[in-house]
């Protein structure tokens, strides 16, 4: 288990984590997410000791040390290898250096090339391959010799969907396997996908912790999905309603500031007769995101 | 020590099996193979058109010439004028000698251009000691009178032939010596800061971060780039010897070991002794100046600019040795031979002019060795901090950001 207790860290003035405590444990996925500058990069670092730090990381009661290294994958923000190197010497390098032999990875790395798809021979030049292709090969890096703590920078940015496909497969698989994950993103979709747990952050801050289900839930069910011939301004008089949007034809999202008038509101637009929508539903993790980690629009 | 080997060898041959490294390691064969191979071809092409021709009535006198000029020097196939004038018309021969005996002897040249000097002692030299004998034959004098009348003057030269030579041999030491050291260090400066500031502020230094400390990844790498200095200093080493032996076979270059031969030795012996471990030393206290600053430069695009610290500070190590060639003993001499980054320089020089004792080797050798051990602990322990921050502002701000990176 990952154990983060009271972590803090300060940059000059810039206090860039504040008191941050969260465990992930074995088989379980968390999503760090928060703006830029939010501390995730920050919160990364200190784990992987690049950083010194306030509080204290531990994997399974050790403090992250040498040994402990061998047993992360680590995908950093931003994508870059060494241009020279061909695929498999890369492969190698960064495998022999978390431990493992050339014998042990040798083997794996055509079963890993084909699994994310690499359009290359293990031979060619990292610099050859295109920019999709290096981030693979990048990701074959992190996982190759089958880390039990993964972390993950921002791993969906810069993915096609096919791509995307592919990434949370292995990560599912990975999880599968009895790996903690811990990665990073602006994608709700992809956390919502994925983690079981999050941790939302706000300078520094963790303004969110938990199951998502149960963070959606503790935000109460205050959207209302209908599907009506009513027009936005008849909607935005019902009671409780205090915002309107139009989703498409005759179907709106109405926001209400109580949960409870829900029922008041289906009486109403139902008049008892069959309504081809409603539907009462807490809000989306983006909407909690734009809520609690940035400037709510 | 696992990962740092890992390090190590990833380093090392991948310079080792780069072009640049192999062309610069066999550039200086190349050219001792190409300039020994020109002076062969211009001497065994210069043969035929140097040749004389001697021509005689008499087979007995052109033969006892052509023992004492050499067969090498005598075109020996042409026997009669003719044959010869027409050699010379062809230019294939630069003369030809006749020769006749009567009371006196007679010898006549005819070539396009004046006979050498040499050749020309040597002609009437024979020539004279024909004349004489004949003379003191047609005299028919007694052994007694024959004696007296041979009776010379005697010259003589002594030379201190040995001090002369230790001098020379010295200042070519010297000047080999300090070019040596001036190109590898430049050479593997550049190499060093190149390579360490291209990783600069990249992602993949966090994953390699990840996975081993800076501190064996520095040691490491340093380690990888003195095993190539090792490799191409054993390169010339051995390479070196074998030319030595191979040229002391070769008739083409006897002359010049007849000549310079113990000068030669004197100058191996100057070179390969403690100053190869100063050369080496001194190496590696600029491999890790270079790779600090290449550590500190602002951006990997910047990787061209990192060596220029450690190359200025060796070129001024460099030139400050040329005053001090012939003044060894001089107090600013004694005093940089401590001195870290320019003890490699000055130390050797103080050794080949023998102006320096065991002792003062060992100390500043000393001083060397834990300069280095120092250097590399303290580059080891801020060197993630210098690699990981990727910003673009001042020299001096980055380098204080490094140091305190916590």
């Amino acid at each position: 288990m990952l154990k983060i207790e009271h972590l803090s860290k300060r940059f000059g003035d810039l206090q860039a984590l504040n008191d941050v405590t969260y465990n992930v444990e074995k088989g379980e996925i968390l999503g760090l997410i928060g703006q830029n500058g939010a501390g995730k990069s920050t919160t990364f670092h200190s784990i992987l000791s690049f950083i010194h730090y306030d509080g204290q990381i531990t994997w399974n009661g050790q403090l992250i040390n040498e040994q402990v290294f061998n047993q992360i994958g680590y995908l950093p923000e931003e994508r870059s290898l060494m241009p020279k190197m061909t695929v498999e010497q890369q492969i190698l390098y960064l495998a022999r250096l978390k431990g493992k032999s050339a014998k042990q990875i040798k083997p794996a790395i055509d079963q890993w090339m084909q699994r994310f798809e690499v359009k290359g021979k293990k031979t060619d030049k990292i610099k050859s391959l295109s920019k999709g292709n290096q981030q693979k090969v990048q990701l074959i890096c992190t996982l190759i010799h089958r880390p039990s703590l993964i972390i993950l920078d921002e791993p969906f940015s810069g993915l096609d969907p096919v791509n995307v496909d592919i990434l949370e497969q292995a990560i599912l698989n990975a999880k599968k396997d009895g790996a903690a994950i811990i990665f990073s993103s602006h994608d709700m979709g992809n956390v919502e996908a994925l983690c079981d747990e999050l941790v939302m952050m706000r300078k520094g801050e963790m303004v969110l912790h938990g199951e998502i289900r149960s963070i959606r839930e503790q935000f109460g069910k205050n959207e209302i999905f209908v599907t009506t011939d009513w027009s936005t301004v008849q909607l935005s008089q019902l009671p409780h309603v205090v915002e309107v949007t139009a989703l498409s034809h005759q179907r709106y999202r109405l926001r209400v500031d109580d949960p409870v008038a829900g029922r008041e509101i289906f009486q109403r637009l139902s008049n008892g007769e069959y309504m081809e929508e409603f539907s009462q539903q807490p809000p989306t993790l983006d909407e909690i995101f734009r809520l609690k980690a940035g400037d709510p629009r | 020590m696992k990962k740092m080997w890992i390090v190590t060898l990833t380093t090392y041959l991948r310079q080792v099996k780069s072009w640049s490294f192999v062309i610069l390691v066999l550039s200086p064969f190349i050219m001792l193979l190409v300039s020994f191979g020109v002076g062969f071809i211009s001497a065994n092409s210069a043969t035929d058109g140097n040749d004389i021709a001697v021509v005689a009535d008499q087979p007995a006198l052109r033969q006892a010439y052509i023992k004492v000029a050499g067969k090498d020097k005598v075109d020996t196939k042409l026997t009669t004028e003719a044959a010869a004038k027409h050699a010379l018309k062809a230019n294939d021969i630069s003369g030809y000698v006749t020769l006749s005996q009567g009371i006196q002897y007679r010898a006549v040249y005819h070539g396009k251009e004046a006979m050498s000097a040499s050749d020309k002692t040597q002609l009437t030299g024979f020539l004279s000691k024909l004349q004489t004998q004949n003379n003191v034959a047609q005299a028919k004098l007694t052994h007694r009178q024959l004696q007296q009348l041979s009776l010379q003057p005697t010259f003589k030269q002594v030379i201190q032939k040995r001090d002369g030579l230790v001098k020379t041999a010295r200042t070519v030491s010297f000047w080999i010596l300090v070019f040596m050291v001036y190109m590898i260090l430049t050479t593997y400066s550049s190499i060093t800061a190149q390579e360490i500031a291209s990783e600069k502020g990249t992602k993949v230094m966090e994953m390699v971060f990840s996975s081993t400390t800076a501190a064996k990844y520095f040691c490491g790498k340093i380690l990888g780039v003195l095993m190539v200095i090792g490799t191409q200093l054993l390169v010339y080493l051995i390479g070196g010897w074998i030319s030595l032996i191979a040229a002391k076979q070769m008739n083409m270059a006897k002359p010049f070991f007849d000549q310079y031969g113990s000068l030669v030795d004197q100058v191996v012996h100057n070179l390969v002794n403690v100053n190869l471990l100063f050369l080496f030393l001194g190496v590696i206290i600029y491999t890790i100046l270079a790779a600090f600053s290449g550590a500190l430069v602002s951006k990997a695009e910047d990787a061209s600019k990192a060596a220029y610290p450690a190359v200025y500070l060796s070129m001024i190590a460099f030139f400050a040795t040329f005053p001090f060639q012939n003044n060894a003993d001089a107090l600013v001499v004694k005093i940089m031979s401590y001195v870290p980054f320019f003890s490699s320089y000055f130390m050797p020089l103080r050794i080949i002019n023998q102006s320096a004792s065991l002792m003062e080797i060992s100390i500043s050798l000393g001083l060397l060795i834990l300069t280095i051990i120092g250097l590399t602990w303290y580059i080891s322990s801020i060197y993630k901090g210098l690699i990981l921050q990727a910003d673009e502002s001042h020299f001096w701000q980055r380098l204080r950001k490094g140091v305190a990176y916590k």
